[in-house]
């Protein structure tokens, strides 16, 4: 009777161990690109880090979408991609970079990072003037460099209005732009 | 000389135009000042953006390590979520057709009742001015005035009675002395 109970427990936990390995592994292969994607949209490390885990655990949450590993990394984008415009259209707020998390090389002198951060920040500025949707393509393709088509697949939607949203972006950046050199 | 407008000149700055399109502009910027200033303008802009592309000095593992706890963590909530969400919707689906095949065999049970006991008196049987009753000895038909006509159970303790729609009474018995079976049925017209 023992025995036999016991061969159930481990036959029924086998499985378990083994979902969970997979789930660490895709986590793992994935963490990088969909933290640096994310990050970019956000340009905020915590909530970049939240967001992350929050499309990891959507994504985990429909394994039946993962076998195809191909299929699993693009589909992986593009729930980050939707998890950051709707944290952003949530949020409607400044995510702003801390002075701290500046990006900085090792031999710059803190009015160098000083700097650095004051321009990174005039950039976010002209970023949080563009909705949602404008800013996810316009960082798609001119901080990402990924055609067109690949935009549209990620915010699922057709090229013309991801051209729509590139061209809206340009213009609105480049008034802002603008204003701020007078 | 008709120009393009700015979303055309931000898209050209990009290479993000058609072919066809694509040329036209390029045609127009190369002769019109004005528009290649704009053009310039959006691509001295988009020389900027790659800047927010730098990421800070992240710990790469230790945040990786927090982000597999987390998801594991998220995982494993969803999952003790999802039993007591699941039972529920299921129960209240349930419930919803149980109360309609419950309310439907009422419907069906109280019908065939209405139709097999349409007279509110079980005992009597009236056909115009007739009536047939059961009585202790037997059943007893009463032709309205006239006359009274009994059929008796021949000494039988327990009879069981019938009663039909259509007008009509029966008893059946068994003779305690035979132990025959008789079978009485009388029609009211």
């Amino acid at each position: 009777m023992a025995t036999t109970v016991l061969i159930g427990m481990s036959d029924a936990i086998e499985p378990v161990l083994e979902l969970q390995e997979r789930q660490n592994r895709f986590v793992s292969q994935h963490f990088r690109r969909i933290f640096v994607q994310i990050y970019r949209l956000v340009q905020n490390v915590a909530d970049a880090q939240d967001l992350t885990q929050e499309a990891f655990i959507k994504a985990l949450q429909h394994q039946e979408q993962l076998k195809d590993e191909q299929k699993a990394a693009h589909w992986l984008s593009r729930i980050a991609t939707n998890t950051a415009i709707d944290f952003l259209r949530r949020s409607g707020r400044a995510t702003f970079c801390e002075l701290d998390e500046a990006p900085q090389g090792h031999s710059e002198s803190p009015e160098a990072i000083l700097l650095r951060s004051e321009h990174r920040e005039y950039l976010e500025d002209g970023l949080r003037l563009l909705s949602a949707r404008e800013r996810a393509a316009l960082i798609m393709r001119d901080v990402e460099g990924l055609p067109a088509e690949e935009v549209a697949a990620r915010l699922n939607c057709s090229k013309a209005t991801v051209r729509s949203h590139i061209a809206n972006g340009r213009t609105k950046f480049r008034r802002y732009m603008e204003r701020r050199k007078r | 000389m008709r120009h393009p407008n700015q979303a055309t000149l931000a898209l050209h700055a990009g290479g993000d135009l058609g072919a066809m399109r694509g040329w036209w502009t390029a045609r127009h910027v190369a002769r019109c000042a004005e528009c290649r200033e704009g053009v310039a303008g959006y691509s001295e802009m988009r020389e900027l953006l790659p800047e927010l592309a730098e990421l800070p000095e992240i710990s790469w593992n230790r945040m990786a390590a927090e982000v597999k706890a987390n998801v594991r963590l998220g995982l494993e909530a969803g999952e003790c979520v999802r039993p007591a969400e699941l039972p529920l919707q299921h129960g209240t689906v349930k419930g919803w057709r149980a109360a309609v095949v419950f309310a439907s065999v009422l419907v069906l049970v109280g019908g065939c009742l209405v139709l097999e006991h349409p007279a509110p008196q079980p005992a009597h049987v009236y056909a115009a001015q007739n009536a047939i009753e059961s009585t202790r000895d037997g059943i007893e038909y009463q032709a309205g005035e006239s006359g009274t006509m009994r059929l008796m159970n021949g000494g039988a303790q327990k009879a069981i009675y019938t009663l039909d729609a259509q007008g009509s009474m029966g008893a059946r018995y068994i003779d305690p002395e035979t132990g025959s079976v008789t079978i009485n049925t009388v029609y009211a017209q």
